[in-house]
Order: C-alpha cells, then structure tokens, then sequence
C-alpha cells in the first residue's frame, strides 16, 4: 500500500555535496508545512526553534518525527552500513558504507531543536564533514533552551503587567503582589543569564539528578544479576525466565538512561561555555526581560 | 490456620539466636548508612525519637511497624532512624521483617546466599512471597502471616510495608488500601501501628538505594491499631494508609521538589497535519513513522485494535505521552523532544512507565469523541480518579475563538478555570502566570503555587489541568 505523505517529492541529495548553509535552508524548507508561526517562520535562521510561538516556528510537538523523517527523506549519506551493536543483537550503529538513504537513529535528534543543531547532528553522526566556521554560528542546545525560558518569562510579565494596568481598586492591589513575584523572578533570571558558571550551576542539578538515577540503575542491575546466579544453580526455569526478563528491562532502562545522561552532561557543558553567538541572544533576552520588568516596575 | 509446634519452636530459636547478633548488626548498619552511604539523618531526628519512644513507652502492646517503600533497603534505614543505640536491649521492640523471598534469598553464588540467608534469619526475617496465585505460595503466604500474628501475640514488634512492595510512581497512593495490615491488627487488637515516612530528598523514583551523601527526612507516629467496633480488614487499612498520607503530606512540605506532578495534553482528531502519515481511510499507516512513537509493545497492542481504530489509538498514544512528558517534567525528569520512546504506555490498564526510571504514572482520558483527545496524566500529589470517584485533578477543554492566538487563549483559559473553582480566589485578576524552567505555573497572592498547571493546544483546541491536593 503506497502512503502519500502529502509532502512534495524531493530529490534528496548527497550530504558530502552540499555546503552546511545549504543543507540548513532544505531543513528549513522541509518543515515549512508543519510550522504555524508564519513571521517567525519566515525569518528563521539557524538558531531559530522549531517548537514554540514567541519566538520559534510554533511547530507542534505531535510533528516532531515529521521533522526528523522530512531531514532523512532530503539526504543521502555514505554512513550507511549497519554495525551491530553486539553480537546476535538487533540494535545498531551505522558506519562508513554505500551512498544510500539517510537515517537517523532513535534518540539521535535529541538535542537538534533548531535547523542549526539539526545540521551539527549531522556533522557530529558524520553524515557530513564538520564545518568549525558554520557551528560557530550555531546556538548549543543548552542556550536555545535556557534563552527560550527568558522568553516566555519575559512574555508572561508584559503580559500581567498589561492585564494589571487595567484593573483597579482591590483587584490591581492584588495583581500588584503577583507582579511584584514575577518581577523578582525576571531579576533572578536576567542575573542567571548574566553569569554562565550560575547558569551552569543550574543546569547541573538536572545532571546530578539523571547521574544518580543512573548509578541506581546500575545497582538494581548489579542485584538482578546476583538473583540470576542465585537460582542459576536451583535449576528452577519459571525464576531463572523471570530474573532474564527483569535484567533485560534493565539494560534497556540503562541504555535510555545513558542517552538521557548524555544530553544533560551536554547541557550541563554546554552551559558555562558561552560563545560569542550566544551571547547576542542572550543579551536581547537579558534586555527584554528588563524592559518588561521596568514596565511591571511603573504600575503602583 | 494455627502454627505447628514445630513452626513455633522454630521461630522461638530464630528470637533466641538473634539477640545475640542484635547490638552488632545494629552498629554495622548504622556504620554503612554513614559511612559508606554517607546518609544523614535530619537535625530533628533526636526530638522525633524522643516523642516516639515517649509513646512506645506508654504502650505495653505489640506493635505493628508500617513504613513507605522506595527502594530495597528501606527496612534498615528506618531501623536506624527510629531505634536508638541505648535501647537495643529492649528486645521485643526490635522488629521481625518480612523481605520478599524472591529478592533476597537467591542472591549470588551458593556461598553469598547461605551468608545472606543467615544473615537475614539473625535480623529477625520471616520470608514473604508476594508473587503466584497457586495453592503453594497461598499456604506459604498465610504462613507468614501467622507467623507475624505469634510473634505480635507474644508481645513482639514486625515490620510490614503496608504497599507490599516499592512504589512505582515514588508516591504512596491511599486511594488504593492492601487488606494485610488491617487483617493483622485485627489478628492481634493490642497493637498499635508504628507508622513511618522515610525518604531521601533526592530520592525521585524507586531505587535499590536512596542517592549516596543524601539527607534522610522522616516523620514518625504511633498509631491505634484496631479501634472497638472495628471489624474489617479494609477500614483498619484506610484508616492506616490515610494516616500515612497525611505524613507524607507533612513530609513533602519541608521538600524542594514539587510534590504535585500531573500533566495534560489535548489533541484535535481533525487537524489535517495528524492525518498525513496515514491512509485516506485511516485504516492504515506509515509503519516507519509509527515506528518512531510507539515502542514494540505499543506497536503490538496498537495492531491488536484493528483498522477501524488505528487512527484514533494512535493519537491515544500519542496524547497520553505528552500528558506523561508534562507531568514527568514536573519532577525534574526531563524526556527530550521527540524522545518517543521512553514513555511506554498501557491504554488497557491506564498507565504509563517512564523507562529510564521505571517511574509509572496513572493516566485518564477526559475528553474521547469524534472531535478531540484530552488525557491527563498523574505522577505523584493526588489522586487521578475514575468514574465513580473523584480525583485531585481538574481539568478545562475549550475551543479556541478564531483569530486568537491559542497560547494566549489557553493561558486566559487556565486562569479564568482556576479561579472558578475556589471561592476563595474568585476572580481570575487575583491570579497571575508565571514561566519556571519551561514550566507553567501560578502565583496567588505573591507566592507561588504548587498546582501543577499543565496547558496544551492543538488546532481547535486548548485545554488546562491542575492538581488540589
């Protein structure tokens, strides 16, 4: 049965071929469709988000594989021969093979949250040769993440400013106090921002939290493996099938687990070491997020 | 079913022979917890025993020990918090425990399990066997617990989690009562319960142990155990999981962490962008692209519904995943985009488990018709509830006027919804949004709330989500 995504057909091209600006605009344009933020859309560069409205492409979280499957469906790469990942498994890795389809493995485009960092993935998978003068012009995920929290803090303050501007008496008192709350959170914000080693200070809290969720895996793994030997030598097959299946379910837990480790030792990383692209968006987050605080700052 | 003879001379030999190894195991335990684990207990834990043992003092009766579970070695963390050095000599308030037979008696090689096996008849263990249906291990269960009753009867203490097992959600749920307390405190009506919260502050999910270097917070209370005119197992046991409820209320309050976990997500059946992979009957799909969200499992019991629900089982799915993904992040669990994978859902028995951490969640779907889905879903703080009882979760879906952002529109939504709810607030304009860490979330009177407010959109429609507890 033929599915028709409805997309239109592309030729996909070898990712060797192209300059990363160029594989950058054909991810741009492939997700075109799914994009519901048409102005942001239409200005996005390479650090523009493909979720969210305020300042990304307001694609929706149930598009998010059409986004990835839309990037394999435009590229053709030489990483292409399977590699298990051990013997007899059916997992694998790819490697140095044939031209062929481009594929992007699970979990792989976990930290590619704008076309930019989709393009990185690719150079860092080696689907295409590493360009330092194009990542220079990239956003780390970490500070697309923490930019885009300044955002919507920022938005959330002009907003209830605005709304508390118009109320009276009792009520604006009231909205006042909040205010006040939200101003003191924008403050504590903007000086997080200000400072990178606080920043990532923050962020490694979220790592600290996976690392022990890991090493507690490990000990539960450590236990199974200790039940298997023990009823190894009773021969009883029922409990033996049972401690398997329980150290199976584990190895899968540790190895989203490890991923998961991955992406939050990046983020944790990343965090500190600010980069000059960074630092512009930054600053125009530090200074929305002082405009709205000095506007909440004129209500009395 | 009374004990034999020989069941008794046992268990009184077993009673005999531990005293003996009573003081040492004790300080081992303690050195482990502080030394190799680098656990500390809380500043207040010398008052909290006090005013324990103050009571236990005052109560010449049996006692029942009943504590949350979270990871394996619960038992002995709670031994150290609560029994003083200095009363080690009071042998019958040193408790009998009852480890699951599968996961402790068949540990290692020959060698380490005689040692563990010996080890655990000197601490006191009668073995439980929580698994299998079958006459055995009924008869081996029964056992147990008339064992538990001798010993209680003669005057004895024993630890019993009241869960039967580690909490899967991290949170001790009292909606959902086991008989096996109540039935023992009616067993023997002189006990009282000994009811324990003991938990880690980082400790998030269940675990073979509590984070090393982690401070232990506990909060301790003696409790009546069968009451006059109590005469079923199942209002004792509600009446003991409430009690442990409250504490673990009282727990959370001195937490960091949110306590209220839940999240929502809406999603609209008739949106043209949910029907691309699929065929234009919607019987069929692009196997490749539900291969990138439903783990094999899922894929299985997907196909198990047939054509004519494949499209609407999907975006089931799909809709319980996000709730999960919200609700999950509430807890600093943070599952990247696209992640798919690591929540495994079961629309069958309404859950969902967060693979990395095995943490499970309930889930319900509020809203299921032609038109849309909404689903929430509950980690830990309440109670999700079903059709006949009430949860700690509330819920808006509303269609969002044309030519309205539906950011905009959902956040006014959220707001409007709570204030509608509590008397107290009454008007929307007391309330003000707030963003922490991506995260929604509500000031009242300045302070912020820990409501748990989740909000979604999707095409025609918006939906917000909080929790009362």
């Amino acid at each position: 049965m033929a599915f028709m995504r409805k997309q239109a057909v592309v030729a996909a091209v070898d990712l060797n071929t192209i300059t990363p600006e160029d594989a950058q605009s054909r991810i741009t344009a492939g997700v075109k469709k799914y994009a519901t933020n048409e102005a942001n859309y239409a200005a996005a560069d390479a650090n523009t988000p493909y979720l969210g409205h305020i300042v990304g492409m307001g694609i929706e979280s149930s598009n998010l594989a059409d986004i990835t499957m839309s990037i394999e469906r435009q590229f053709l790469t030489t990483m292409t021969a399977r590699v298990p990942l051990s013997e007899g498994s059916s997992e694998y890795k790819l490697a140095a093979g044939e031209l062929g389809k481009l594929r992007i493995l699970d979990g792989q485009d976990a930290l590619a949250a704008t076309p930019g960092l989709s393009v990185k993935m690719l150079m860092d998978l080696g689907h295409m040769p590493k360009n330092d003068a194009y990542l220079e012009k990239v956003m780390s995920f970490a500070y697309v993440m923490a930019t885009g929290d300044g955002w919507k803090m920022a938005d959330a303050l002009k907003k209830m400013a605005g709304k508390a501007e118009k109320l009276a008496g009792s009520e604006r008192a009231e909205a006042l106090v909040n205010l006040k709350t939200l101003v003191a959170q924008a403050q504590a914000y903007d000086a997080l921002l200000a400072d990178p080693s606080k920043l990532a200070a923050s962020k490694a809290a979220g790592y600290q939290n996976d690392k022990s969720g890991f090493e507690a895996l490990n000990s539960e793994l450590a236990l199974t493996l200790d039940k298997i030997k023990g009823v190894s030598a009773g021969g009883d097959a029922a409990a033996l099938a049972k401690f398997r299946g329980e150290e199976a379910e584990i190895r899968t837990r540790l190895k989203m687990s490890a991923a998961k480790l991955r992406v939050s030792q990046e983020v944790s990383e990343a965090a500190g070491l600010r980069r000059k692209v960074e630092d512009k968006t930054v600053a125009e987050v530090r200074a929305a997020l002082k405009d709205s605080a000095a506007l909440a700052e004129t209500l009395s | 079913m009374p004990l034999s003879a020989e069941d008794v001379k046992a268990l009184r030999r077993q009673w005999r022979l531990s005293r003996v190894l009573v003081a040492p195991v004790s300080l081992v335990v303690a050195a482990v917890a502080r030394f190799y684990f680098k656990y500390r207990l809380d500043e207040n834990i010398e008052a909290l025993r006090a005013d324990i043992w103050a009571k236990l003092d005052q109560h010449d009766g049996p006692v029942i020990w009943a504590a949350n579970h979270l990871t394996l070695i619960d038992s002995f963390l709670v031994f150290w918090a609560i029994f003083p050095t200095r009363r080690l000599l009071e042998d019958r308030r040193i408790p009998w425990s009852t480890p699951e037979y599968t996961n402790y008696y068949k540990l290692g090689g020959p060698m380490q399990s005689a040692l563990l096996r010996g080890l655990l008849y000197l601490c006191r263990c009668i073995p439980f066997l929580r698994g299998g249906e079958d006459a055995a291990s009924e008869t081996w269960r029964q056992k147990a617990f008339d064992k538990c009753a001798w010993v209680l009867r003669e005057g004895g203490s024993v630890f019993v989690y009241p869960e039967a097992g580690r909490s899967r959600s991290g949170w001790l749920e009292p909606k959902r009562p086991k008989d096996f307390l109540g039935k023992l405190a009616l067993e023997v009506p002189a006990s009282k319960f000994l009811c324990v919260y003991l938990r880690s502050e980082r400790q998030i999910a269940t675990t073979a142990c509590p984070p090393k270097g982690d401070r232990l917070r506990v909060v301790a209370e003696l409790v009546n155990g069968a009451l006059p005119g109590e005469s079923n197992p199942r209002d004792i046991s509600q009446r003991l999981f409430d009690r442990l409820a409250s504490m673990q209320q009282e727990w959370w309050k001195g937490s960091d962490m949110a306590r209220n976990c839940a999240g929502n997500d809406v999603v609209d059946l008739k949106g043209p962008l949910l029907r691309e992979n699929f065929s234009d009957d919607l019987s069929a799909a692009d196997q490749e692209w539900l291969e990138r969200h439903l783990t094999k499992r899922e894929l299985e019991s997907l196909q198990s519904l047939g054509p004519a629900s494949l499209f609407r089982g999907f975006w089931r799915f799909f809709c319980a995943k996000e709730a999960c993904h919200k609700a999950l992040g509430r807890a600093v669990i943070v599952v990247p985009n696209g992640a798919f994978h690591e929540i495994e859902v079961d629309l069958f028995r309404r859950k969902a488990t967060h693979i990395p951490t095995g943490l499970q969640l309930d889930i319900r779907f509020t809203d299921d018709d032609e038109d849309k889905l909404h689903c929430v879903a509950v980690l830990r703080g309440g109670y999700i509830g079903d059709d006949e009882t009430e949860g700690d979760i509330l819920w808006t879906v509303g269609e969002v006027p044309a030519g309205t952002s539906p950011g905009a529109f959902v956040r006014d939504l959220a707001v409007d919804f709570i204030a509608s709810t509590n008397d107290e607030i009454g008007t929307s304009s007391r309330l003000a949004l707030t963003e922490n860490s991506g995260l929604p979330g509500v000031l009242w009177r300045g302070a912020a709330q820990d409501w748990s407010l989740s909000l979604s959109h999707s095409g025609r429609f918006a939906a917000a989500s909080f929790m009362i507890s």
